[in-house]
């Protein structure tokens, strides 16, 4: 069923679906400012085109699709920002490991003394998470967030943002053990 | 010759996606069966992957921001007649 602007109220669709597309953004870019611009365009795009609109799905399907196209597009123009940090994520000291590449003895995982097949379910725990992550590059969260909530691969991912293989597989070796120790020392083991 | 922690977190991390050779799973089985750190690792990597594919917590849109789209979409109506006007 076509619909056209006739039929639809901008503040309806505001009321109706900015809280889940600003939540479904600001998840995946992770800052509080690009994800309301990125909402903010695809009102836009989507009001502008609404004529054109075919009505196959409804319109928060179609909201979110539009809204799902615009974060790998600013992906895409972020990557050659976004990779400046390569370099210094590649040469900086892994200190998980020591010189024979092994566990350091200050970096031995232990037990968390839950049941790792459940869910966390702590509103605090993901509130640890996200401190953790914000210390994690920009590219690296980037790469988490493909991997993790759009289900990308990783030869995908690497497209998107225009990384090789191996820098691909560094960078989530070094944000994994590094998350890993950081939810390690700040929620688990306290 | 076996493989070291850092290489088997690596394959541990690579195999979730089916990147590992025949080989590779090999020499991440035996040191598994005799690493406990790789073995926590393993487990708490799966955990943490779980982790972030749940939804985080997010604050409220301001209703300032909303009114701001609204009044955004509405006015891009009155110039949407004039060509170029998009």
């Amino acid at each position: 069923m076509k619909i056209s602007k006739q039929e639809q109220s901008a503040s309806r669709w505001v009321h109706d679906y900015s809280e889940s597309l600003y939540g479904f953004a600001v998840q995946r870019v992770r800052d509080d400012h690009l994800a309301k611009d990125l909402v903010q365009e695809t009102f836009l795009a989507a009001w502008r085109n609404v004529d054109n609109y075919s009505g196959e799905a409804s319109v928060k399907t179609w909201l979110f699709t539009i809204l799902k196209n615009k974060i790998i597009d600013h992906y895409r123009k972020a990557s050659t920002r976004l990779s400046v940090d390569l370099h210094s994520i590649e040469t900086a000291p892994d200190i998980s490991f020591d010189d024979a590449d092994h566990w350091d003895k200050d970096a031995y995982p232990a037990d968390w003394g839950v049941d790792y097949n459940s869910q966390m379910e702590s509103k605090e725990f993901f509130t640890v998470l996200d401190k953790c992550r914000r210390r994690l590059k920009e590219i690296q969260n980037a790469v988490f967030s493909l991997k993790y909530l759009e289900g990308y691969n990783s030869d995908e991912i690497c497209k998107v943002l225009q990384i090789s293989s191996s820098n691909y597989w560094v960078l989530v070796h070094r944000a994994k053990t590094q998350l890993r120790a950081c939810l390690e020392k700040n929620w688990f083991v306290r | 010759m076996g493989i070291t922690c850092k290489q088997a977190t690596d394959y541990i991390l690579k195999k979730e996606e089916g990147r590992l050779t025949l080989r590779q799973r090999y020499h991440l089985w035996r040191h598994l069966a005799v690493c406990i750190f790789c073995r926590l690792f393993q487990k708490q990597n799966k955990l943490i992957n779980a982790s972030l594919k749940q939804h985080g917590t997010h604050d409220h849109l301001d209703e300032e921001f909303k009114e701001t789209v609204i009044k955004a979409m509405n006015d891009d109506s009155g110039t949407e007649k004039e060509p170029g006007g998009l």
